[in-house]
């Protein structure tokens, strides 16, 4: 089973007798090419268009992150998966308001749940009567705009209960930069949850860029940003709370400034240690009654929009059952 | 798991040696000198065997490969300081 690799020391990535070699500190690595899914680099790496070919050849993506731990891009190999007719579904999903409305719709409704199951836990039942509420409205709603709004509302309502579940300060959800240690744990974990996504979504025909309850713009994939609604609660957050609570991450794992806060590379490599453990844990499907990883969780969503699309069985979002 | 042992009394045997290591480094783990592990499917084993078959003498070379049946999870004890080879964090 192909694994995800994390690159965190820098050095030079390189092909070398038909597999990978990381060089670093006078040291080498040699990671079995046949092992590799995805790279994720953290550091700064040096590496050559024989390399790019090769990762092209064998069908392995590059995500590269800055120096603050941003997402800056991916090196993706020429696309093998192509389905004109699935493009074709995609944006007639998007350009019929009806249709897009349904499937923007599910994706909240998805997020609103899998919200409401991480505070049923820890019997927050006002938080999670004014969550019904939200998605009681969430049929009636006949613009995107309403939509966005309510999941902002349902959201603030969650972030709302963040200090008493970690104990740490938070005031109100900040981007660019975040402005203290929570946000910067949301910033980063979200940013992973989306190559997560990606990375899935470029294993199936769909076009990462057609999207339906964020507008899609330029410059983004944002059908990853749609799916990752669902799945944010349910691993990045769980992750969070987890590493808080457990102490597995302290205030020493972070860069904070006057207005903004940063994870520290030890600090991130804690986070992706949680990400990727949480990722390969299995659990047992009910419908498909066998073991499947979290990770798949992800792809078996994409298929369901497949279906959607093409009008074979209508959406419905991974509800955590767990 | 592969573990080898190639018989390098001539040239040839060394050719082999390092081809063999060549091979196995692209689907498993280097973790010792002879010793490979990792966790790869079956069609991904199948072209390893034959890419190992096309390599050494089977009359002078012994090559064995261990496998475990799938959803059995290999405990490992690494007794010395020595860093887990198959990790994925670099």
């Amino acid at each position: 089973m192909s694994r995800t690799y994390y690159v965190f020391s820098p050095g030079r990535l390189q092909r070398r007798d038909n597999t990978l070699a990381l060089e670093f500190q006078g040291e080498r690595r040699v990671i079995p090419v046949e092992d590799v899914d995805h790279i994720y680099c953290f550091s700064e790496l040096d590496l050559n268009t024989r390399l790019l070919d090769f990762l092209a050849q064998k069908q392995i993506c590059l995500h590269l992150f800055n120096h603050y731990g941003h997402y800056s891009g991916s090196f993706i190999p020429r696309e093998s998966q192509l389905s004109g007719f699935l493009l074709v579904k995609q944006v007639e999903h998007y350009l019929d308001p009806g249709k897009r409305l349904v499937l923007a719709r599910t994706f909240v409704t998805g997020a609103l749940h899998n919200i409401r199951r991480n505070l049923e836990k820890r019997e927050y039942e006002d938080t999670c009567q004014k969550l019904d509420e939200i998605k009681e409205g969430i049929s009636k709603t006949a613009f995107i705009e309403e939509l966005m709004s309510l999941e902002a509302h349902g959201r603030k309502a969650y972030y709302d209960r963040w200090e008493e579940i970690t104990g740490w300060e938070f005031s109100s959800r900040s981007k660019r930069p975040p402005g203290n240690a929570l946000n910067a744990l949301i910033s980063f974990g979200n940013a992973m949850m989306y190559t997560t996504v990606l990375k899935e979504i470029y294993r199936t025909a769909l076009n990462p860029t057609i999207s339906y309850l964020h507008e899609p713009s330029e410059r983004r994939y944002s059908l990853s940003l749609d799916v990752a609604e669902i799945f944010k609660p349910v691993f990045v957050d769980r992750i969070i709370f987890r590493l808080i609570n457990l102490g597995m991450i302290k205030e020493n794992h972070f860069d904070i400034n006057v207005n903004s806060a940063y994870l520290t590379e030890e600090g991130r490599r804690i986070f992706v240690k949680e990400f990727e453990e949480t990722m390969e844990k299995t659990i047992l499907h009910r419908n498909l009654k066998r073991n499947i990883r979290y990770k798949s969780l992800i792809r078996l969503d994409l298929y369901k929009l497949i279906k959607h699309l093409l009008g074979e069985e209508s959406y419905s979002p991974m509800k955590v059952w767990w | 798991m592969l573990v080898y042992d190639i018989n390098t009394e001539d040239n040839d045997g060394k050719r082999r040696l390092v081809k063999i290591m060549k091979t196995s480094r692209k689907y498993l783990s280097h973790v010792q000198k002879s010793v490979f592990e990792g966790d790869i499917t079956e069609g991904q084993i199948t072209l390893l065997k034959k890419e190992v078959l096309g390599i050494v003498n089977k009359g002078k070379d012994f090559v064995i490969i261990y496998s475990l049946k799938d959803g059995i999870k290999l405990n490992r004890d690494i007794l010395t300081d020595t860093p887990d080879p198959t990790n994925n964090f670099l």
